[in-house]
């Protein structure tokens, strides 16, 4: 951090010393790589949030969805870190699919992002409230929705704040808060796996391979829903894979740290996801789908040690609040920048040199949907993670596509080409658009939506089509939030193309290099690169 | 270009103060004054090149127009309008090292010791971490 040599060069235009597109000095170490990419992920809230909700599609195999969700996930992965190769640009999947597909697709990408940031406030803000009280020791308020909400809104509101005015946390306190997050979640496996093979735990089983074996899962539906409930655990980790771009030594730095955050990540989720179903059963973590980790840490740790975890869990929420706050505001502010969305979301605020409009904006939406969800819902943490599973799935799977779409000529040059530019996006893709379809489905069915609420009752039907069974009977909560807020991108971008026509001049390209920069998204400029 | 007087300028009010003050010191000490805007979006939340684009250009807007001033105030100074993509202690520090600076100058926000710890002082890091001799300039009351 002391090093004071010349960024800013001697006699040469000094203003060019800044950095423009695609030329980073911020350049970050392999620790600090890792670290972003791991706490983006946020290990302990992720398995607080959806541990419960993995074992009630799927019981005792888990695990094996753990590792199975990686699998879409390190593939899109790839088609990441390609596109941002040529175009680091912090609208991401927003202007990478306007590339490489076009205007009219590229905004509903964008539009995929922001709705989806969105919709995991109201997880993120109930984990936080309901944490906090665990913390103190106010279990019974803990279950209280309504002083849950209100400590859920004070949580968004002070994390808007901390984002709005910008203050970071120092590098060194991310490590040591990150470490300190792994170290616990590691004791914790620890000490339950040994009391499971030490001493007697009612309801205890032994950990066996078959937990791991992804083929005993019973249907393809709850693969399905068990796939889109994961795909959130491992949701942030691309930022590892887009961050190492920028890191110090780019030969080496961005294949390792995304193999060492790829290790810790699956590690963690594997270890964790075994310890806590051995302790009492899939039953108990399917039944404490709200808390889990807290209901667990008072048995495995007894009284006072179990904080532990709790904090944990809220260190971890606070960090994944801020990378879906920050991430949210600048995909805006690229969407602004690019004149798909009004202006002020683009502005820059003087003094806390944040994109404050945007963040502030963010927050208020966030707070009006999670008070709204919270009054409607009766799960609000079920219906978010699972509506969730449907906004990744989609903008991921754009980014796959986009990826094989706008390299299609140099796919055919090498095998590497061939395999990580071009078939890993696509089979990432193509199991996302798989879940993402096949969820349809099995959440049109409001039984499988835990909450068991039904909206819309009206809306029935049981029919046989090619050998594929399409039923519906009311509408559940998660499907409805999930693709109900992408639908009404179509409108919005509707009345936004009638009113400026500027953005959706813009033609699709592809590329001629792998490392060539990518042009300026030009409207009306039909841009190959290389 | 040695011995440059280098002043950290973010368009507030304690900046504009310490433009006045550097200004005076440049023209007295013979120096030309490098006016420099640091920034550095914050790494957590992934990707930011847009992001770094609107800081670029608001940064120019600052450096530009209190350039633009400083002429104003004595037009025997040289000076010269920097932005850099560092945080704004590091540009600063960088930019006085580059130059082997006499001095540094920047403004106090005038602002609690509390608020500056929870926000972040650049004087109050700069005072800590600086080798060569500080000025802050208190903001007009």
């Amino acid at each position: 951090m002391a090093a004071v040599t010349g960024l800013v060069g001697g006699d040469a235009p000094a203003l060019d010393a800044a950095p423009g597109k695609g030329l980073k000095s911020g350049a970050l170490g392999l620790v600090s790589s890792v670290v972003i990419g791991v706490a983006s992920t946020a290990p302990a809230y992720s398995l607080a949030a959806s541990l419960g909700l993995v074992t009630a599609a799927v019981g005792l195999l888990a695990p094996s969805v753990m590792v199975l969700a990686f699998i879409p996930m390190l593939f899109i992965a790839s088609a990441y870190f390609y596109l941002n190769r040529v175009d680091p640009d912090c609208g991401t999947t927003f202007t990478w699919v306007t590339r490489a597909i076009g205007p009219k697709t590229g905004w509903m990408a964008g539009w995929g992002i922001l709705i989806t940031d969105l919709v995991v406030m109201p997880s993120l803000a109930q984990i936080a409230g309901q944490y906090t009280f665990l913390l103190f020791g106010a279990n019974g308020l803990a279950n209280n929705r309504f002083w849950v909400g209100v400590l859920g809104v004070i949580w968004i509101v002070v994390m808007t704040a901390i984002c709005v005015i910008g203050i970071e946390l120092s590098a060194r306190t991310q490590v040591g808060l990150l470490g300190a997050e792994i170290v616990i979640l590691a004791i914790f496996a620890a000490v339950a796996l040994a009391k499971v093979y030490g001493s007697h735990v009612a309801r205890s089983i032994h950990p066996g391979w078959g937990w791991l074996d992804p083929f005993h899962i019973s249907s393809t539906g709850a693969l399905a829903g068990a796939i889109l409930t994961a795909v959130f655990i491992y949701w942030g980790w691309d930022t590892a894979v887009t961050v190492n771009e920028e890191a110090k030594d780019t030969k080496r730095t961005p294949g390792v740290a995304a193999v060492l955050s790829t290790l810790v990540l699956v590690g963690i989720y594997v270890i964790v996801s075994i310890a806590a179903q051995a302790f009492h059963g899939a039953n108990f973590l399917t039944n404490n789908s709200n808390d889990v980790l807290g209901a667990l840490s008072r048995d495995v740790f007894g009284s006072g040690w179990d904080k532990f975890l709790v904090l944990a869990v809220l260190t971890s929420a606070s960090a994944s609040t801020q990378t879906t706050i920050l991430p949210a505001a600048r995909s805006a502010l690229s969407m602004s920048v690019h004149k798909a969305i009004p202006e002020r979301f683009g502005t820059v605020h003087p003094r806390y040199l944040t994109p404050a409009y945007a963040t502030t904006w963010f927050g208020v939406f966030s707070v009006v949907w999670f008070v709204g969800l919270s009054l409607i819902s009766n799960e609000v943490l079920l219906d978010s993670i699972l509506a969730l599973g449907f906004g990744i799935a989609f903008y991921y799977a754009m980014t796959g596509y986009a990826c094989v779409i706008y390299y299609r000529r140099l796919l055919f040059r090498n095998l590497k080409n061939l395999l990580f530019v071009g078939l890993a996006p696509l089979v990432g893709a193509l199991i996302l658009t798989w879940a993402f379809l096949d969820s349809i489905f099995v959440y049109s069915n409001p039984a499988n939506a835990a909450g068991s609420q039904t909206w819309f009752r009206f809306i029935k039907f049981n029919v046989h089509v090619a050998g594929i069974h399409f039923y519906a009977n009311g509408l559940g909560p998660p499907l409805l939030i999930g693709l109900g807020l992408l639908v009404v991108g179509l409108p919005l971008m509707l009345v936004w193309m009638i009113r400026h026509r500027e953005f959706f001049r813009h033609t699709a390209s592809h590329a001629e290099s792998l490392h060539a920069a990518a042009p300026p998204l030009t409207p009306g400029v039909s841009a190959v690169t290389g | 270009m040695a011995g440059d007087v280098v002043l950290g300028f973010d368009g507030s009010a304690g900046a504009q103060s310490a433009l006045g003050v550097a200004v005076t010191l440049a023209r007295a000490l013979g120096a030309p004054l490098a006016i420099v805007f640091g920034y550095e979006p914050n790494p957590m939340g992934g990707e930011t090149s847009d992001f770094q684009n609107q800081l670029k250009r608001l940064g120019e807007g600052f450096v530009h127009a209190a350039a633009t001033e400083a002429r104003r105030l004595d037009r025997d100074v040289i000076v010269e309008p920097i932005v850099v993509g560092r945080r704004p202690v590091d540009a600063l520090l960088e930019t006085a090292t580059e130059r082997a600076a006499r001095l540094i100058v920047v403004g106090s926000m005038g602002e609690l010791p509390i608020v500056g710890a929870i926000l972040g002082s650049v004087p109050h890091k700069l005072l800590h971490r600086s080798r060569i001799p500080v000025l802050v300039v208190p903001r007009p009351d």
